[in-house]
């Protein structure tokens, strides 16, 4: 009796770790055609995004980047700045890291998107769907991510796509939420009104439901950007490429310099993508 | 009532830091192993409370020689550059030698080379035996994010072997047909292999024995130049055995004598250490149990490491 | 405006939100209360058995406090809510019958809405609001963006077309919902409380806008109000709502001076009645009057049989002439004045629909009982200023 208050009785034991694996091993061992399509889709897309990042000349990307946060924030004080601290991530080495950083968060970002804006307006329209997808979405969001990872390189291999792949599990549920409760939250009186005039599902979709929620969208999309970002280091421990291997390396050597340096242009990456598009929907407000 | 429990929690906070030995553990299996054996012995033997702390190699060293962690059962010496170093300058205590006869190198799953008609795989690089014989296979060795080239499934970035298997790869001209990557962490080496072994597709990585990979699957060590201490470090030759020692903090040392006394002694093998590996992945065990498990197997090595009367008093409670 | 034709027809009209809506139903004929149905099934009974008919042209108005049921009604007549059960007759289609292509066409071209809150568009400009009914049927961009800056004009909001509506005060907000409603150029307007979040102030104007805009496009509107005194301004026709059911539908004079039952009463005597109440419903017949070509004795005859210190004097045919005081009178007998100088022409009158509210500042100023006249100024009546100040209360 004494026992049983202070300890869990072992005799009530399902084991769940089992079948989990089992199920993990068949899909190794039947699916992996499937995986390997995936991939080697994935890869395709990796490389185009890869490569059209690397065509930007670093000059260019500066240039860039103090035009558009000059449109953001219409001040020269901020422009200078962001362009003089993407400059800085040149003078310390790391421009070509973070090229290679910035194709796995823009891959990442882009397929959340693909498959986070459907998502959130399908979820918005059903209350059964949102019931069943909460859960899931808040599942994705904390799970530790090297659960998944793991089993994400047996099944993809390892190096950036299996990178892209947890960052956009990471990345997605934010761009759903808020697309969806953006939709939720437009006013009823409007939609009723789209629909008092006759327009059709779709046309109430696009032009009434999308527009008006879309300060909150972009919400998202910033959250879903900045996500991406913090799962860079996690990536690298399964062989991704760029600032966050850098880090690594720095953390495995002991060198805080080297982890220092790689962390402060993350840092400033997060700083530019975040200011950019956050002043991109604060302008739709 | 509040107060009282806290202030039990506290005490015993207090007590606990003193008297128990905590164990470094950097997440490999077969130092979870050893770790638990010597835990077994310390606290049926010596009446000793333990705990293992984990964490990466860097972090878990740093903390060794700060004495927050008190001893490492199984160092990989050569994978540490401070080792020899922080030795010398009395910083750590080297008690001994675990194992000295472990392998690592480039490895292939011995399907690649032979086949496996019972998995109805074919032998892709049947003529594939020594590392130099890569740069025939790269297109069997496919890296996925670069088709022109194969690709080799490195060492941890940071690991002294790194260098030198990064080393081997430019001077047996292999990085012109393969790329040498990263994985980033060990269990993403681990995965990968476990995943194309798996899948029965190839692989070519770097690992190292003992571990519950090489004893569950097939792998063949790809061949090298013999062993010569001046090319090792350029990666023209073989990896030589690292010596994995029992190492603990001088602090520790001087506090523990009798316990001490015993890990000095401590001594196992490659081999024992694989098998009681394929233990723990055979039967699902846990590493407690595997300890339990290999002090009735290996019973003798109680004698080897133990006074008698402490031997008598661990075979009291293995027998219960 | 022709008696006949009923362009809106809703009979038995019911509306259930829940899920037992047929136990409901059932509990509903055994007579149980809609509160009873409501703890027993969960199924809220919004609108009950509710019928009403709307002619062409008129604006009718369905009046009742909050949770009366009556924006559900309003809302069952463009099938933004699908009816539980009942028939809705536009132009003799039951449009409960329609197909969900039929319905967009019906929405699109024979009936609009304009809401409480004004349901604009937020992301888009006026112009582009007022124009979004063209924009959904496909008109082509420049044609219906000259079809809006037409109805923006006759709203009263040229010049702010490019204007996002954030930059718009309510009044002006619900002039672009009225200009959206407008422009399909639609037979029904369903107005959803449409004033009912403006100022007091904004609120009298828009009504007086509203009237004429009627006055101009002859429109059948559904006007949805909790404000007694809007709907008698309005209302050709009121339908009062009380727990999801109408108790009474009239003319606003008709419910005043008829009202069905107590509840309607006491809604009613919370109006002001002076919107109601025209001059013929308070006027009196003079008791005494002088006619010009008696003269001035005679009139003094008349005021001291009736002890009156005024007389109204009327000519040929109860013409009204003007006013001549007792003073006057006198001096007139005494050779100081001639007749026709004497007698003040300078005095208000009022004919027999103006509304009571329209004498109160005429009232206030006159010092006389105003004259009540009709198209060819022949007297019909008198108003006191007792009576005017009577109907405020």
């Amino acid at each position: 009796m004494h026992k049983l208050l202070t300890v869990f009785p072992e005799d009530i034991y399902i084991d769940i770790k089992a079948p989990i694996d089992k199920f993990i091993n068949f899909m190794l061992q039947n699916w992996s055609p499937f995986f390997e399509a995936v991939s080697k889709s994935l890869q395709l897309f990796l490389n185009a995004i890869g490569s059209a990042v690397n065509a930007i000349p670093w000059w260019l990307l500066i240039i860039a980047v103090f035009f558009a946060s000059y449109k953001v924030s219409k001040k020269i004080s901020t422009s200078i700045l962001y362009s003089a601290l993407l400059f800085f991530i040149g003078v310390i080495g790391l421009f070509d890291m973070m090229y290679a950083t910035l194709a796995i968060i823009i891959a990442s970002v882009i397929i959340s998107l693909l498959i986070g804006l459907p998502s959130g307006i399908v979820m918005s329209a059903s209350k059964k769907i949102s019931i069943f997808a909460v859960p899931v979405l808040d599942t994705m969001q904390t799970m530790p991510s090297f659960v998944y990872l793991i089993p994400a390189v047996m099944l993809l291999g390892l190096g950036n796509v299996p990178a892209v792949i947890a960052t956009t599990i990471y990345a997605l549920p934010p761009v759903i939420r808020l697309t969806s409760h953006g939709i939720r939250q437009v006013d009823v009186e409007v939609v009723e009104a789209a629909k008092a005039f006759g327009s059709t599902k779709m046309q109430i979709l696009f032009k009434v439901q999308i527009p008006q929620a879309l300060p909150t969208i972009m919400a998202g999309v910033n959250q879903t950007i900045m996500m991406a970002i913090s799962m860079v280091v996690t990536c690298s421990m399964i062989g991704a490429t760029g600032l966050g291997s850098e880090v690594i390396k720095g953390i495995n050597r002991l060198e805080s310099g080297r982890g220092f340096a790689a962390g402060i242009a993350i840092v400033i990456v997060a700083i530019i993508l975040d200011r950019l598009t956050q002043g991109v929907f604060k302008k739709n407000e | 009532m509040l107060i009282c429990v806290a202030a039990l929690l506290i005490s015993s906070g207090c007590t606990q830091q003193s008297e128990k030995i905590i164990f470094g553990d950097v997440g490999w299996d077969s130092m979870k192993f050893h770790n638990a054996v010597a835990m077994y012995i310390a606290e049926t033997a010596y009446d000793l409370e333990t705990e293992e702390i984990s964490g990466s190699t860097p972090v878990t060293y740093g903390a060794l020689k700060k004495g927050d962690i008190h001893l490492y059962m199984e160092t990989w010496t050569d994978n540490i550059p401070a080792y020899s170093g922080d030795v010398q300058s009395g910083e750590l205590i080297e008690l001994g030698v675990n194992y000295d006869d472990n392998i690592q190198g480039l490895y292939v799953p011995r399907y690649v080379v032979e086949g496996d008609p019972s998995r109805g795989i074919e032998p892709l690089a049947p003529d594939l035996k020594m590392v130099e014989d890569l740069k025939n296979y790269k297109d069997v060795f496919t890296d996925p994010e670069d088709a022109s080239k194969g690709r080799i499934y490195g060492s941890i970035s940071g690991w002294e072997i790194d260098e030198i298997m990064r080393k081997k790869v430019e001077y047996y001209g292999l990085d012109e047909f393969y790329n040498y990557i990263d994985p980033g962490s060990d269990a993403a080496l681990s995965a990968s292999i476990a995943g194309a072994y798996e899948k029965g597709e190839p692989i070519v990585a770097y690992y190292w024995e003992p571990t519950w990979i090489t004893g569950k699957y097939d792998l063949l060590l790809l061949e090298d130049a013999p062993y010569e201490e001046s090319l090792y470090r350029q990666g023209k030759c073989e990896c030589p055995s690292v010596r994995l020692t029992v190492c603990a903090n001088p602090q520790f040392v001087k506090d523990n004598p009798e316990f001490v006394e015993f890990l000095s002694k401590y001594s196992t093998s490659s081999e024992l250490t694989s098998k009681a590996l394929m233990y723990i992945n055979e039967n699902n065990a846990e590493y407690a149990d595997a300890a339990k498990w290999f002090l009735v197997e290996y019973d003798n090595l109680l004698d080897e490491w133990l006074p008698s009367d402490k031997a008598e008093l661990v075979r009291g409670e293995l027998l219960k | 405006m022709n008696e006949n034709n009923k362009i809106l027809k809703v009979e038995n009209l019911t509306k259930m939100f829940g899920s037992k809506k047929l136990l409901a139903r059932e509990m509903l004929k055994k007579g149980l209360s809609k509160n009873e149905v409501l703890k027993k099934t969960g199924v809220t009974v919004a609108v009950d058995n509710v019928s009403f008919e709307v002619r062409q042209g008129e604006i009718f108005v369905l009046i009742g406090l909050s949770g009366s049921g009556k924006s559900t009604v309003i809302r069952c007549l463009n099938m933004l809510q699908p009816p539980t059960s009942g028939k809705i007759y536009f132009e003799g289609d039951n449009i409960k019958n329609y197909s969900a292509k039929q319905l967009r066409e019906f929405r699109r071209n024979k009936v609009s809405m304009v809401f409480q809150n004004f349901g604009l568009m937020s992301h888009r400009d006026v112009l582009s609001n007022a124009a979004y009914g063209l924009e959904i049927k496909g008109v082509s961009k420049k044609e219906r963006e000259e079809k809006a800056m037409e109805i923006i004009s006759m709203v009263g909001l040229s010049g702010w077309e490019g204007q996002s509506v954030l930059n718009l005060s309510g009044g002006m907000r619900q002039r672009v919902g009225i200009a959206r409603a407008l422009i399909n150029n639609p037979d029904v307007l369903l107005m959803d409380e449409p004033f009912s979040a403006l100022d007091p102030l904004v609120r009298r104007e828009m009504q007086f806008e509203l009237l004429s805009i009627q006055e101009k496009l002859n429109k059948t509107i559904v006007f949805i109000t909790h404000d007694i005194d809007e709907a008698f301004k309005l209302g050709n026709n009121v339908a009062i709502m009380q727990d999801g059911k109408i108790i009474q539908t009239a003319t606003p004079e008709e419910m005043m001076s008829n009202p069905s039952n107590s509840y309607v009463k006491e809604f009613t005597n919370s109006a002001d009645k002076t919107h109601v109440y025209s001059v013929k419903n308070i006027m009196i017949t003079p008791s005494c009057l002088a006619h010009s070509r008696n003269g001035a004795k005679n009139a003094l005859k008349q005021m001291y049989d009736n002890g009156f210190s005024s007389v109204f004097v009327v000519g040929d045919k109860l013409r009204f002439v003007g006013i001549l005081t007792l003073e006057r009178a006198l001096a007139v007998r005494n050779g100081e004045l001639s007749f026709n100088d004497a007698v003040y022409t300078d005095v208000p009158t009022t004919q027999l629909e103006t509304p009571v509210s329209d004498l109160i500042p005429i009232a206030a100023k006159s010092a006389f009982p105003i004259a009540v006249v009709d198209n060819d100024n022949r007297l019909k009546g008198l108003v006191t200023k007792a009576a005017v100040l009577a109907s405020l209360s």
